[in-house]
């Protein structure tokens, strides 16, 4: 089964993506897409305490989810696949296509970010790079929650 | 750090005060962590200009758990860990704290305590239980909130194997079953008690109501929750009420 959604949000996994998105999704498994959080297992044990028992929560670097996802696709269960910045989500798509659809869940104030929406601000070159992706064919929407309506790449410039 | 704690717990209170898109609660928690650094801006003046910068960044969680956060952020800044791990630490704290206190409160405690209010007003036993449930919860939320900041203060950056042997990843799945236990009780109470003087209309009301919440939710997915579906029909009561002699 294709994986359900791709995102990209930079509080990771948390409630809009546990319960806002894996309710209606009936979400099987999420897969955080981090280094960092790959890296120390401090983390990864503060990260499952936030899942529900019926949603599997793996971890990988990004060489391993370049890897590993031809198998998460077939998985039967739904999955979302969560990265904590552009960088990553763009490594995946031009890593491992095809993603058809990129969605911008949250990307939050730091210095160089411009507000886009309340709940995405991105750098120039963050923009860039986004409309780099959708150059190739893949389509970028902004929607925090499934009830918000989605906002077109173009909506944030 | 020897001071500040009371200071800190009653500033917790009002994590969400400044409230903001850009920072969330973090200009709350940075408020609340500013009795308890003010021992570092003796100690290391640079330090505690860094640590105060940092306390005011990004955060979000469960407001009654946000003091785990606040005492281990403020911890990992007297042991002198990297910035850049009390960063992460800072990000990594959000879902548990997030996902532990929506599913202990807002899904379990709080509906909880609604049902059985509403199950005991139903019951015809009057305001006090309503009054000593409140108080229960409250009472209940204060201690939570303490215990959080002490937690977090006593173990810093070893904040995780603390907070997932607590009683709150044990006790949270349990709120949720007391929370339909509460419910499943007010529901049948509730309806002997509005069917009481007239069942035809209340009857036909009810109907009414479920009917439409079922076509909403089929027509409309998952735009429909329960709270936009409820407000809608306490609206409508409103307008009819207020139309109606």
């Amino acid at each position: 089964m294709p994986i359900a959604l791709y995102r990209v949000d930079d509080r990771l996994v948390h409630g809009q993506v546990v319960i806002g998105w894996g309710k209606p999704l009936d979400l099987g498994f999420i897969v955080l897409v981090d280094d960092g959080v790959f890296a120390a297992e401090w983390e990864r044990d503060l990260y499952r305490m936030g899942v529900p028992p019926e949603i599997e929560l793996r971890f990988a670097d990004v060489t391993e989810a370049l890897r590993q996802l031809p198998a998460w696709r077939a998985d039967p269960r739904n999955g979302l696949v969560l990265t904590g910045d552009v960088q990553t989500m763009a490594a995946l798509v031009r890593g491992a296509p095809p993603i058809e659809r990129v969605n911008l869940g949250g990307l939050h104030h730091k210095p160089g970010r411009i507000p886009r929406l309340p709940y995405i601000y991105l750098t120039a070159d963050e923009l860039e790079l986004l409309r780099s992706l959708a150059a190739n064919g893949t389509e970028i929407t902004a929607q925090d929650l499934p009830t918000s309506a989605p906002v077109a790449l173009e909506g944030l410039a | 750090m020897t001071n500040g704690r009371g200071r800190a717990f009653l500033r917790l209170l009002a994590v969400q005060g400044a409230w903001n898109y850009e920072r969330l609660t973090g200009i709350g928690l940075g408020y609340a962590a500013e009795p308890l650094l003010r021992d570092l801006e003796t100690a290391d003046p640079a330090r505690h200009a860094e640590a105060s910068v940092r306390s005011a960044e990004y955060f979000n969680s469960h407001p009654y758990l946000a003091g785990v956060a606040l005492g281990a952020l403020v911890r990992a800044e007297y042991d002198h860990v990297d910035g850049a791990q009390i960063a992460r630490l800072r990000t990594a704290l959000t879902s548990p704290l997030g996902a532990l206190g929506d599913q202990l409160f807002w899904d379990g405690v709080v509906p909880a305590t609604m049902g059985l209010a509403g199950a005991a007003v139903a019951l015809g036993l009057g305001a006090w239980p309503v009054v000593v449930l409140v108080a229960l919860y409250a009472a209940l939320r204060l201690a939570t909130g303490w215990w959080a900041l002490r937690l977090g203060l006593a173990c810093g950056m070893r904040v995780a194997p603390a907070l997932g042997t607590s009683w709150v990843p044990r006790w949270a799945p349990r709120a949720g079953l007391l929370a339909g236990l509460a419910g499943g009780l007010l529901l049948p109470v509730a309806g002997r008690a509005l069917l009481a003087g007239g069942e035809g209309p209340a009857l036909g009301v009810a109907g009414g109501i479920l009917a439409g919440g079922l076509a909403a939710a089929w027509a409309l997915g998952p735009r429909v929750t329960a709270v936009r579906y409820g407000l809608l029909v306490l609206g409508v009561a409103l307008l009819l009420a207020w139309g109606l002699p």
